[in-house]
């Protein structure tokens, strides 16, 4: 009998790290985007240009939904992101229109810091509610970024009251016997191994600097965070300051800390949309990503993985029904897929309930994707915020914040 | 005519020969002019001047104004996500502090126009774009409107010349029914200078204006098309447009944009100028100062007015020569169809 459990119990563990294990989720996710592409006849949905845009797309979304994971790792609420982004794109303009695009990013990052600074001040110092904080912050930042520009940019060359155009962009990388190669294979369009060539043709093709520099963000994010004793203090002090502040943590300081890097990150994410994503500076050209960066990393479950794959899906969702809007029909057959896929998880899981309601949502939308053929236009500018919700949500079932997230703290109420 | 299209981009710094050396706000004719002749309002829309394009388009007629009539003028401009009541706000203020005509610039003004003007009688309204939202008809207000499809018609016929892929694109800011009339005029002309030519379209946004101040969802829009082997893009996106131009270049040579409104081939930086074939011009200068004409002339404008090709109220560019030369007969003699009454532009796709 002991024996019996023991197998069965060795049997759930290999099935369990087969399927928890990210590189076999991703070969399956590619191999169903595959198996879409080549039912539905949409090359489109894998192809390079495809990746590269979904790239630039979801760099800016990713930089911000970052910063929104230091401050709220630190306790602090930090919807002030869009505004310190907005910043960051004027930062950006001025500094790479004198000092060429690096100094550019540098002044991005240091004009979306001070935006992080006054968020810091009016919180962590002044106990303001950081909402209120926040909301201060997105309208200081696109009334300060209109005002510098209109006081500055027109006597540049390329630029005018609303905008400066022309800035040179961070060099860009070729790989060019990898991007070669991997261009021949895509165009083969081979069952998975071609969609996985488009990946890397992307990665290796003029590729920006900036964006691996985003991505590289991420790591350093999750080891400085999670690895090392400076970030255990500072996610103990979005935990429970309290008991930070018995252990002698200066909760102020890593409040303070976290929230520069906040503004920061978001200020980068900023100067992408100017320098990569565009040529120039233009006003109000932030879009709301910041918001959509938050919203990627709460329903990312305040963690770098979840905040990346949901600034991946939106990303990639955006750009492929920027580019064609066809593709967002046989994006419902991978939805569908992705839902029937997780239902039969949550069955073997003995999740009765929640297997049947995911079925059936995945039914209807098959039923969707059958019976019709296109998307209404009104529905695919959607689709982005519907396919990353339903992706996120399905995802992370348990979303745990910071406990003290968001909770006022002062000093000395550790009694 | 240059010269109107020259000054129809007084934000740009290389345009005006100074090299940008002053600030465009501070030689605005409307703080210094002193004439004895109308006073008119200037209610521009949200992005004021210094847009490069619709609203210094509005400025660069009531510039001409002033110095034609001795006119003088004063300013307002609209702010992002303004309430409507903030718009009617601007124009009585503009009534109460003298003003005898005042211009509402873009269709935003139409609502706010139709409020204020029955009660100043003795001032004349104008809305660019607009149109008169209820059923009494106002009889100081004039609607100054735009064939926008016949001047997208000329420029699709010149697209359609100038592809080799035989795939041509548009790019709209907003899926709404003016954007879509530049959509529908674009294709025409496409397909009646090649029958068969392909015409990918997007847009970038569906109602939401943020459309027109996205310059990266221009970019993924336009370089989706080039991918899909169009080799000429036309974009109808507002702020967005300088996307499109990125892409362009990206794309490398061989590669067009087509820019819209103003005369983008002069504003646009030393990068994309030589893949910027031309412009779809929207002759907003043009519009305003005849109506200023009007008022200096006591037969003020009322009701509608449709700037077409007949009048040069729309057109195309040809800034960028080399690139544009080879087809200007051949869109002159479209152009002279149009005019003649020859061929209809349709204006929904």
């Amino acid at each position: 009998m002991s024996a019996t459990t023991a197998t069965t119990g060795r049997k759930r563990t290999i099935v369990e790290r087969l399927t928890t294990s990210w590189l076999y989720i991703g070969l399956i996710g590619i191999g169903v985007v595959s198996f879409v592409r080549i039912i539905t006849d949409t090359d489109d949905l894998t192809g390079a240009g495809t990746i590269r845009a979904a790239i630039i797309a979801t760099c800016p979304i990713l930089a911000a939904a970052l910063g929104g994971l230091w401050a709220e790792r630190a306790g602090v609420v930090n919807i002030g992101l869009e505004g310190q982004m907005i910043l960051g794109t004027w930062g950006a303009a001025f500094f790479t229109y004198h000092y060429g695009p690096w100094v550019g990013i540098l002044g991005a990052a240091l004009l979306g810091l001070i935006g992080g600074l006054l968020h810091a001040v009016a919180t962590v110092t002044f106990g303001v509610d950081h909402i209120v904080s926040g909301v201060a912050i997105n309208l200081i930042g696109a009334g300060a970024a209109t005002y510098l520009a209109e006081a500055i940019f027109p006597d540049y060359e390329g630029g005018g009251p609303r905008q400066l155009n022309g800035l040179e962009a961070p060099a860009q990388i070729t790989i060019p016997g990898v991007s070669d190669l991997a261009n021949s294979i895509a165009d083969r369009h081979w069952f998975v191994v071609s969609d996985i060539a488009s990946v890397v043709q992307a990665l290796t093709t003029n590729i920006s600097t900036l964006s691996l520099l985003i991505f590289a963000l991420v790591i350093v994010s999750a080891l400085v965070l999670w690895r090392t004793s400076f970030g255990l203090r500072l996610r103990s002090c979005g935990e429970n300051p309290q008991a930070a502040e018995t252990l002698g943590i200066n909760v102020y300081l890593y409040k303070y800390v976290a929230v520069l890097v906040s503004g920061a990150l978001a200020g980068i994410g900023g100067g992408f949309l100017a320098l990569v994503a565009s040529s120039g500076f233009s006003n109000g050209q932030t879009g709301g990503r910041g918001y959509i960066g938050l919203a990627a990393m709460i329903f990312g479950n305040w963690r770098p993985g979840g905040l990346l794959a949901g600034a991946l899906t939106f990303g990639y969702t955006d750009s492929l029904r920027l580019r064609d809007t066809q593709s967002v029909h046989s994006l419902l057959l991978l939805v569908a897929i992705g839902l029937l896929a997780f239902a039969a998880w949550r069955a073997y899981k003995r999740q009765v309930t929640g297997a049947l309601v995911v079925a059936g949502a995945g039914v209807l939308v098959m039923a969707w994707f059958l019976l019709t053929d296109s998307v209404p236009r009104e529905f695919t500018v959607m689709t982005p915020y519907v396919t990353t919700m339903f992706v996120l949500a399905l995802g992370s079932q348990r979303l745990r914040m910071p406990a003290a997230d968001g909770k006022p703290y002062r000093r000395g109420s550790a009694g | 005519m240059a010269t109107l299209a020259l000054a129809g981009c007084g934000g740009g710094s290389d345009s005006e020969g100074g090299g940008g050396d002053k600030p465009a706000a501070s030689d605005d004719v409307c703080k210094t002019a002193d004439g004895d002749g109308p006073k008119i309002g200037l209610a521009y829309d949200v992005g004021g001047r210094g847009d490069q394009s619709f609203n210094d388009s509005a400025y660069a007629g009531m510039e001409k104004a002033v110095s034609d009539f001795d006119a003088t003028c004063i300013e307002g401009e609209a702010t992002d996500g303004e309430a409507e009541s903030a718009r009617e706000d601007r124009l009585r203020n503009m009534a109460e502090s003298g003003a005898t005509a005042i211009v509402g610039v873009g269709f935003a003004y139409s609502e706010s126009v139709n409020a204020v003007a029955p009660d100043f009688p003795e001032v004349n309204f104008a809305v660019i774009d607009g149109f008169d939202p209820d059923d009494t008809a106002n009889d100081n207000v004039a609607y100054l409107g735009f064939a926008e499809e016949q001047g997208s018609f000329l420029v699709g016929v010149a697209a359609a010349e100038k592809s080799q892929s035989g795939t041509i694109g548009f790019v709209g800011g907003v899926n709404n029914e003016l954007i879509q009339k530049f959509e529908a005029g674009y294709t025409a002309g496409a397909k009646a200078a090649k029958p068969d030519i392909k015409v990918e379209v997007q847009y970038i946004q569906e109602s939401d204006l943020s459309g027109f101040g996205d310059p990266a969802g221009g970019k993924a829009a336009a370089t989706g098309e080039f991918d899909k082997g169009a080799d000429v893009v036309y974009h109808a996106a507002g702020g967005s447009g300088s996307g499109v131009f990125d892409a362009a270049v990206e794309a490398g040579e061989g590669n067009w944009a087509i820019g819209v409104d103003s005369d983008q081939y002069l504003t646009a930086t030393a990068e994309q100028k030589p893949f910027i074939l031309t412009s779809m011009l929207k002759r907003v200068d043009t519009a305003t100062y005849n109506f200023a004409k009007s008022i200096d002339e006591g037969k003020p404008l009322v009701s509608y007015t449709v700037y077409d090709l007949k009048q040069d109220g729309v057109g195309y560019s040809s800034a960028n020569e080399s690139a544009i030369t080879d087809l200007t007969t051949s869109i002159d003699e479209y152009k002279a169809k149009i005019i003649s009454g020859e061929i209809t532009v349709p204006t929904k796709p």
